[in-house]
């Protein structure tokens, strides 16, 4: 899989995630789930099983992109997921 | 044309409908359709599965099969990694065999399925299926098929975030709240039943699939928090204004319930219908905080606080905090009643060796059913289960070690506060095991019947609907449920066992992500900890 097909499937992914929630946010690799999109804990662990469901698996483990440093990110961005996916999925 | 109309009503019990239904409570006949019903059809209390919980319960009236074989045991699951705990939420994926939506898609039968809990992410079915217990934020995604949501959508008075879970306004449960302020969270739940109703009843019209099930969980959440003016024993009518009040709007909602269930019959009427709870309900006297006991008693060591926002916070939340590795035997949420027994590795020395296991567990067993309330000296646990006993299946190894059954029925507290038994104030609505099953439709005899299983709803559910029954399936037909004639007309037939799905347990119960390597587990637990399940 190609980073592009990855942030293909990323992106629609969100936009779905997100397309009821009455955001006028573009979805884009600056675009942050908490800040931006408003994510609360159950929006994170939906989008977990939302993400793992898109690329058909349940272990991607990309919760080590939550921590950095050994301390617990307070935001992510799309373009942090997307290169997070394609270190998992091309490794 | 639809055969069987399978209504779910969360947590009901005869206890609070029998006087809604004779007219012996002083409002008279509160539910007059569902007392027809009773009259010409056939009624037994339904017994619920070993521990009356509701993700264990409706998986089982989903999947035909108990806990031990279908794997799900409570809202939260949790994996022991020696020197810290990984929990996280059940999900569809964590169902291990297939559900009657499956199963009667894949015998050539059409379904819609709405509101029950632990079926997102959603299976692909023959028909649809909106999934109970999620966030409107979530609906859409979580619907089968992916065009649903748009379809319902069109469907007039619809709003998502009505029809919803409010996780907010349903982690209040078990809190006290004065009456003034219950009448307005009794008020925010009405349209939510109304909602599935009327989303139901267009489906049921327009797709007249062959199965039909639709879950109303009000009366659930209702009683659980308005019990003192339900239960005959407790409500006398002698009681001040604000509780007249939220008499009056709990009944309204039963009335409402009785209105959806005669609307949605007049739209199949001449399917069967059968009507269950996934457990019953019962007032709940005391707060019984068992991991208090077994810290008491040197099973378990609290997790020390640093004084932080975040340490109270966490210590507020229903997942056990412990120092786990001091801890040999703990209580992992309240919903669970359930005692997990940790075993001696490498990460957890402290743990249990095998061949001490027999032996720890049954002195634990003798030392939980001594557990007293200072108040009677009178003991607060009935009884205490082995997992073998109450959740034989291969599905066990995931199944708490023990599982305690209060005297009172109650669930258990995980926090650390003193003492370990207390009266509560006002007495709160709990799980009973004994539910309801009333079933009207061709051949059904007019009569009550003996206590039945809550496995039996889907073996029942599943000959009606015309489908090959799973061999695998644990439940019956009673004997007296139909009339002879009809059932030697239209005879059970057996067919295949259903098939497995999602993860495999292995032996001892450990999901696959236990083989994940150690970076990964502590990545897991740091995720745990950014969503505030686990806090340093």
């Amino acid at each position: 899989m190609t980073d592009a097909e990855i942030s293909s499937i990323l992106r629609k992914t969100l936009a779905e995630f997100v397309a009821d929630w009455g955001l006028d946010v573009p979805v884009e690799a600056d675009t942050s789930l908490v800040e931006d999109l408003e994510f609360d804990s159950i929006d994170v662990i939906q989008f977990v099983v939302a993400i793992e469901n898109a690329f058909q698996s349940r272990n991607l483990g990309f919760q080590s992109l939550l921590m950095q440093d050994g301390r617990y990110v307070d935001d992510l961005s799309v373009g942090q997921i997307e290169a997070f996916l394609a270190k998992r999925l091309t490794a | 044309m639809t055969r069987t109309l399978l209504i779910g009503l969360d947590g009901a019990t005869f206890t609070v409908l029998d006087p809604l239904m004779d007219g012996t409570c002083a409002e008279g006949v509160v539910m007059p359709y569902l007392a027809s019903l009773r009259a010409r059809g056939y009624s037994a209390k339904l017994k619920s599965t070993a521990h009356p919980l509701t993700p264990p319960a409706w998986t089982t009236v989903c999947t035909g099969r108990t806990p031990g074989n279908h794997g799900i045991y409570d809202f939260v699951r949790f994996e022991d990694l020696g020197d810290e705990m990984f929990f996280t939420l059940y999900d569809f994926r964590d169902v291990q065999v297939e559900t009657i939506w499956q199963i009667a898609s894949r015998q050539g039968k059409s379904v819609v399925s709405l509101n029950f809990p632990m079926m997102a992410p959603p299976p692909a079915i023959n028909g649809s299926l909106v999934p109970g217990f999620v966030s409107w934020k979530h609906l859409r995604r979580n619907m089968y098929p992916a065009t649903l949501f748009d379809r319902i959508k069109a469907f007039d008075g619809f709003d998502p975030k009505e029809l919803s879970w409010d996780f907010e306004r349903e982690s209040q449960i078990g809190d006290v709240m004065p009456d003034e302020e219950l009448y307005k969270w009794v008020e925010n739940h009405l349209p939510r039943d109304k909602q599935w109703s009327n989303m139901g009843k267009r489906l049921l019209q327009e797709d007249k699939p062959d199965l039909f099930a639709l879950m109303m969980d009000g009366t659930d959440k209702i009683q659980h928090q308005a019990w003192h003016v339900l239960d005959p024993r407790l409500w006398t009518g002698a009681a001040d204004e604000a509780a007249q009040a939220v008499r009056k709007l709990v009944l309204q909602y039963y009335r409402n319930v009785d209105g959806y269930i005669r609307d949605l019959h007049a739209a199949a009427p001449d399917a069967h219908l059968i009507i269950v709870s996934d457990h019953g309900f019962a007032g709940s006297e005391k707060v019984v905080r068992i991991n208090q006991y077994l810290a008491d008693l040197g099973h378990l060591t609290w997790r020390q606080s640093d004084g932080s926002e975040q340490a109270r916070r966490r210590d507020l939340a229903n997942f056990a905090n412990l120092d786990w590795t001091k801890t040999r035997a703990f209580c992992p949420t309240p919903s669970s009643n359930g005692i997990v027994i940790r075993m001696k590795s490498d990460k957890n020395p402290g743990g249990v060796r095998p061949e001490d296991y027999e032996r720890y567990r049954d002195r634990l067993i003798e030392e939980l059913l001594d557990m007293r309330d200072p108040e009677t000296g009178r003991r607060v646990i009935a009884r205490v289960e082995k997992r073998e006993d109450a959740f034989p299946g291969t599905a066990m190894g995931q199944a708490p070690d023990l599982t305690v059954f209060l005297v009172d029925h109650g669930f258990v507290s995980v926090r650390n506060r003193e003492p370990a038994v207390v009266t509560r104030p006002t007495p709160l609505g709990t799980h009973h095991p004994d539910g309801i099953f009333i079933m009207v439709g061709p051949g059904v005899q007019a009569r009550r019947g003996e206590t039945m299983s809550i496995v039996d709803t889907t073996t029942i559910a599943a000959h009606t609907t015309g489908l090959e029954i799973p061999a695998s399936f644990e439940g019956r037909i009673p004997a007296d449920l139909f009339e002879p004639g009809w059932l030697e007309a239209n005879p059970p037939r057996i067919g295949a066992a259903q098939a497995s799905q999602g993860h495999k347990p292995s032996a001892d119960g450990a999901h696959p992500e236990d083989d994940v390597p150690e970076d990964q587990r502590q990545e897991m637990l740091a995720q745990l900890r950014l969503l505030g399940y686990i806090e340093d």
